[in-house]
């Protein structure tokens, strides 16, 4: 018999009992999904891990950040200055290039809302946007972004505790860093963290144009800097010197904490913990894997017992028991790469949604994204016709072996 | 006319626990090409056994079984198989048609394991269809069809691969006087149409008489053996 005609009749076999057919598909695709789920944040993560880190054979600098974390964190101390800059260049030659960097977004800080001191988290505008919604009043425009106008947005929940409804707060007034701005919008509140698990720039208290915060002396200092290290100079000792040095010689070090954040060593434990995981789930999903097989197997020996008859018949119209093995395992194989198959697409998915939640796990702005490599899609496709093959060539045999007479009479 | 199969001395017995039960004794006869047969008998006189043999569907019997120039007797399981799909096409007192194709697939079956294909097959599965009078019942299930509808199916699928002989187990056993009647008649417009010989099992004494020849069986042993014009 030809194979087209032998998978065709497979497929009719399997129709002809879908429950039956679906509920052994159904255990080998949760196995499979499981197994690609897995496979595939953990690939991601490797992946991020080298994008992130840089490939150290090609890229000649590699980008650490040092931190500044005032002790009184209302207090109007900044961790660098211009004069921190040129003693860390001359101390490190190894630093190529270093800055400070200003940050535009959740920048925490004092400032008074109505007559209420306190320290609000305020992110700067650069260009209008509607990302975030303004349900009272008006959102700030490009002209007035590039104007510098003295306007602001509030957030709800701030404009409720101080004025009771976000009605009552427009055209009130909010002062930061000493300067006066004119509240023409309120937004609703946002999460912390976006659906890619970055930290979300519209879940600060208070936006405002970018232009004109920061002033040319405020320009001169900040709380966190950028540097540009050589790559085989080991960037990350160096930071970890820096940041010594810093302790010692900084011009705020009294005043706070400055730190060095090690991705890659972050990024390292985490992986570490995931490979942990691929295996602990790899284990289990080759259990679960096991005993959808045994389903398979249970499916097809009732099904063989069932079908005696059309074994028989089929014998007696010329099959050879070769024709009636192929044809039982065919079906066996025909479920669980099916199962397989579904299990590649699920699992797919499901790594693509999960991937996400773990960067905050991470945090410092490091995404992960699940990567489906094609070595997935060949476990997937592998393993399960294996599992068909492994656990169908019993029942198979079966269904070749029946004795005709005794079928027929 | 030349001879189609040729048995000598068969005999076979089964084991049933630790009885010994000798259902076919030293079984001789020749068949012609071309002949139309009835073997009858008591129910347990051996006459299913032996069909069973001549129809290549057993192949554990003693004594020699000869089918054109082939030493049937030496043959291995597998090339039974081919055997069968291209020499002998079987009726069965239950039609025995699978429930769950439809009435074309059905008589595909035995052209799709001579390794046609599906689209291939289709032509010759509506002339056969033609020839037991079932034309335009392609789509049809077998479970929606009366008996002999059904019985014609079967016969349909039997002759599918234009077989030397067709082998027939009681074909009318489970229909009707009258539709017994035209089955009856639709085997011999075969037989002298197509000149397919065919061996028919029955107990019907109305069937046997129809038959040029007919070989009684009692116990396991061939009593009679008679020839006649028809």
């Amino acid at each position: 018999m030809l194979v087209s005609e032998l998978i065709k009749s497979a497929f009719q076999a399997i129709s002809t009992n879908k429950k039956r057919s679906f509920l052994t598909i159904l255990g080998i695709a949760i196995g499979i999904a499981a197994v690609i789920t897995i496979l595939g944040i953990g690939d991601g993560v490797s992946q991020t891990m080298r994008k992130n880190l840089g490939n150290n054979a090609t890229k000649k600098t590699q980008t650490t950040e040092i931190d500044y974390t005032p002790d009184d964190i209302s207090s109007a101390t900044h961790g660098f200055t211009a004069d921190d800059l040129t003693n860390i260049q001359q101390k490190f030659p190894e630093v190529r290039k270093i800055k400070i960097y200003h940050v535009s977004h959740n920048i925490t800080t004092h400032g008074s809302v109505g007559l209420n001191d306190g320290t609000y988290s305020v992110t700067l505008l650069k260009k209008a946007t509607s990302e975030m919604k303004v349900i009272a009043g008006k959102n700030l425009s490009q002209s007035q972004l590039d104007a510098a106008n003295k306007v602001a947005l509030i957030k709800e929940s701030i404009a409720k505790k101080n004025y009771g409804t976000i009605q009552n707060a427009l055209g009130t007034t909010v002062n930061i860093e000493d300067k006066t701005y004119t509240v023409v919008g309120v937004y609703k509140n946002h999460g912390m963290y976006t659906n890619l698990g970055d930290v979300n720039k519209y879940s600060a208290d208070i936006l405002v144009p970018k232009k004109g915060y920061y002033t040319a002396e405020s320009k001169k200092t900040g709380d966190v800097i950028n540097m540009k290290i050589l790559t085989n100079a080991n960037p990350s000792k160096v930071s970890k010197k820096i940041e010594k040095y810093l302790k010692k010689n900084g011009t705020a070090k009294n005043q706070g904490v400055y730190q060095y954040y090690d991705t890659e060593k972050a990024l390292k434990q985490f992986s570490t913990v995931i490979n942990i995981i691929t295996a602990l789930i790899s284990f289990v999903a080759g259990i679960s894997l096991f005993i959808a097989g045994i389903g398979v197997m249970n499916m097809m020996y009732i099904s063989v017992s069932e079908r005696t008859q059309e074994i028989g018949i089929r014998l007696a119209v010329g099959a050879t028991p070769q024709n009636i093995m192929t044809q039982f395992l065919l079906e066996a194989v025909s479920l669980t790469v099916i199962g397989g198959l579904i299990g590649f697409i699920s699992g797919a998915g499901l790594a693509h949604l999960i991937a996400p939640l773990l960067s905050s796990q991470v945090g410092n702005g490091v995404h992960i994204k699940a990567h489906i490599s094609m070595n997935a899609f060949v476990l997937a496709f592998g393993v399960s016709t294996l599992i068909g093959i492994i656990f169908g060539i019993l029942p198979a045999k079966q269904a070749a072996n029946k004795n005709l007479i005794d079928i027929l009479r | 006319m030349t001879k189609l199969i040729e048995v000598n001395k068969i005999n076979k017995s089964y084991r049933s626990g630790t009885n010994l039960t000798h259902v076919l004794h030293d079984i001789s006869f020749k068949i012609e090409d071309g002949e139309l047969v009835a073997i009858i008998g008591e129910s347990g006189s051996g006459k299913s056994t032996l069909i069973n043999i001549i129809g290549f569907l057993d192949s554990e019997f003693e004594g020699e079984y000869q089918f054109k120039d082939l030493e049937i007797h030496n043959l291995s399981r597998k090339q039974y198989s081919k055997l069968r799909n291209q020499n002998v096409g079987f009726v069965f007192q239950n039609f025995k048609l699978l429930r769950e194709l439809s009435v074309a697939e059905n008589v595909a079956l035995p052209l799709l394991y001579a390794g046609k294909s599906r689209s291939e097959v289709k032509q010759r599965i509506s002339e056969l269809l033609e020839m037991v009078g079932l034309s335009g019942y392609e789509k049809q299930l077998p479970k929606n069809m009366s008996g002999g509808q059904q019985q014609r199916v079967s016969i349909a699928r039997a002759i599918a691969t234009n077989p030397k002989f067709l082998i027939a187990d009681e074909p009318t056993g489970a229909l009707d006087t009258k539709t017994s009647q035209e089955i009856m008649d639709l085997f011999k417009r075969l037989n002298k149409e197509n000149g397919t010989t065919i061996i028919m099992v029955t107990h019907d004494p109305r069937i046997a008489k129809e038959c040029q020849r007919v070989i009684e069986i009692i116990d396991g042993r061939v009593v009679n053996d008679t020839r006649r014009d028809i």
